[in-house]
């Protein structure tokens, strides 16, 4: 029999021989590796839905610019727009924060020919008369709105809308605290009729240079801003890195604590170890021998931990949704999102997450063993 | 087949002294020969017997084996050596507390490459040899001292080494025991093995083709 295989059968004989060892170990490894690989399949599922909610947008969004940021564009220009050449379509939206006592909540207005097809995932029906509105989950579970129920909101509390459906629970993270509700409807909300937070310009492929030359021409003078698909996308990734920053940063400081504590749990026994590697250099080991069975210890407890970490943090988002730790990601909800929570899990964070508890839990081993190993074994027998 | 040339080996201490533990050893082995070293505690005979034995480097000197200067060889080649010519046989037993008797004794063929169906074999066959057939699932602790030694005379012989060397084997053990050992020593000589015995037990003086005595070191 190969005397590698003897050695890896010998190491998973030892880890269930000290079992206390090899459980602080993998727990350690678990509380280091779950939230982490949590939260990297949480935000790879945000940005996997936030690219794929703007590729299924508009080619071009078109505002209006005041102090180098976004500002209302007047709807007087809306028809000279779709009267470009190679412009299918123009959708003029308003989308605002409102306060629906104390929560904060996006307000989506838009007209109903121009709801777009993709949203569905709802539960009762979309509006079609003026004050009715549909609700996100998050905001219908915080207030516990039913179908029919009225209320209004603190920028225009003598206005009332209608609750006539809700985004379900499976809808994206978009339509958690969202409202929706008709372009008029937004106007008179927010005290503006004649104009639109932006206007969404479908066009048709290969259009875009001309079209942006003939906006050019309209405004004149007037200080626009024009973004491209591409751009919006990269004001998602940029956004959204933010978010993950701040993740990150309280993540190394749990990160920081943790691995002295894997350190000390893999040191853990040193002494009976030692003593344990100078018996079987007595009796005919090698060193190396000795370093590829601690290795093979290792590369089982790193296995074993990231593997659990793994299933845990599947648990955590399709069990739990994500409890606690979905907050850092997406903002204004609470600890336990009302929505599922998009997520994906990719092969590569897991394989990193291996490799990260197989280094830790080595630096915890190796050196103490090499140590022993190469003394004379009357020392380390001692 | 083993022979030493003015060996010394010292230890300094945390009072920065330093203690020669033996000093000028010349000693001479012959194959298939036993040999008793015999002198009072302290006289240095463990730590002759942990240099002859691979265990342990000297200070100074040099140790031949099978004409082999043993003192230049590197950490891979003293292993090498230790697992297929000697056996040791320790006072203290130095058993691994968390392995069964079968595992302590096959524990020095695990990184030969041997099955370990074959490895249980050899040790079972060993261990009844000793008169531990049915302790084999024993742990050390489950164990007496005379059956202890008997574990790890029994993982000494486990490579068939030519050259068993063993540090007070008789020490720690009851008298009946004792006889054993010393009968199965006798067995092994006459098998063929170099027996080199650290003792104080009279016994063995009757039966060795050799006795260096041993004091403060040398060798009177």
């Amino acid at each position: 029999m190969n005397k590698h295989l003897n050695l890896f059968f010998l190491a998973t004989e030892n880890l269930l021989r000290h079992r206390t060892k090899t459980i602080v170990v993998c727990l350690c490894i678990i509380a280091i590796l779950s939230p982490f690989i949590t939260a990297v399949a949480i935000s790879e599922g945000i940005r996997a839905q936030s690219l794929v909610s703007v590729k299924a947008g508009a080619d071009l969004y078109l505002t209006f610019d005041e102090f180098g940021r976004n500002a209302a564009i007047p709807l007087k220009y809306l028809d000279e727009i779709k009267k470009i050449f190679g412009v299918t379509k123009a959708i003029p939206r308003i989308i605002g924060r409102a306060f629906v006592q104390n929560k904060l909540a996006v307000i989506v207005g838009i007209n109903k020919e121009d709801i777009p097809e993709s949203i569905s995932c709802i539960s009762g029906r979309m509006f079609e008369h003026p004050n009715e509105v549909v609700v996100g989950c998050e905001l219908a579970n915080h207030f516990k709105l039913n179908i029919g129920d009225q209320f209004s909101m603190r920028e225009q509390q003598r206005k009332t809308f209608t609750v006539v459906g809700f985004f379900s629970s499976a809808s994206s993270i978009w339509g958690s605290s969202m409202i929706f509700m008709s372009f008029r409807d937004a106007g008179e909300l927010f005290g503006k009729q004649d104009v639109a937070t932006d206007i969404q310009i479908h066009t048709l492929p290969g259009h875009n240079s001309e079209i942006a030359t003939d906006l050019y021409d309209i405004f004149q003078n007037e200080p626009y801003r024009l973004q491209d698909k591409h751009m919006v996308e990269l004001y998602f990734k940029k956004g959204f890195m933010l978010k993950e920053g701040v993740f990150s940063a309280l993540y190394l400081v749990a990160f920081a604590l943790g691995i002295p504590a894997i350190l000390v749990a893999s040191g853990f026994g040193l002494s009976e170890r030692k003593r344990e590697i100078g018996i079987m250099k007595a009796t005919g080991w090698h060193t190396l021998e000795v370093l590829e069975l601690i290795s093979f210890e290792q590369l089982l407890i790193s296995l074993l931990g990231a593997a659990i970490a793994i299933v845990l943090s599947i648990l955590w988002v399709k069990g739990f949704n994500g409890v606690f730790i979905a907050q850092f990601f997406v903002s204004e909800i609470t600890m336990l999102p009302k929505f599922t929570l998009p997520a994906k899990f990719l092969p590569l964070p897991c394989i990193l997450s291996f490799f990260f508890a197989f280094i830790l839990t080595m630096v915890g081993s190796v050196y103490s063993t090499w140590r022993a190993s190469t003394e004379s074994p009357v020392v380390s027998m001692k | 087949m083993i022979r030493t040339e003015k060996l010394c080996k010292s230890y300094h201490c945390h009072t920065r002294h330093e203690v020669c533990a033996v000093q000028d050893i010349n000693l001479h082995v012959s194959k298939n020969s036993f040999v008793i070293l015999h002198g009072p505690s302290g006289s240095g005979k463990t730590t002759l017997l942990n240099i002859l034995g691979a265990l342990d480097r000297p200070t100074d000197g040099k140790v031949f084996m099978s004409g082999k200067d043993i003192t230049s060889f590197s950490d891979i080649a003293l292993s090498r050596l230790r697992r297929e010519k000697i056996g040791f046989i320790f006072q203290d037993f130095h058993l691994i507390p968390r392995l069964t008797s079968w595992e302590n004794v096959s524990y020095p063929l695990i990184p030969v490459g041997i099955s370990p169906q074959k490895r249980y074999e050899r040790a079972k066959t060993l261990l009844e040899r000793m008169g531990l057939g049915d302790r084999l699932d024993h742990s050390p602790e489950e164990l007496s001292g005379g059956q202890r030694q008997r574990v790890a005379i029994a993982r000494a012989l486990v490579n068939n080494p030519e050259i068993i060397i063993a540090d007070e084997p008789t020490s720690n053990i009851d008298e009946e025991t004792s006889e054993q050992v010393l009968k199965l020593l006798t067995e092994l000589k006459s098998g063929g093995a170099t027996i080199l015995v650290a003792t104080h037990d009279a016994h063995f003086e009757k039966i060795a083709d050799m006795v260096y005595k041993m004091k403060n070191g040398r060798i009177e």
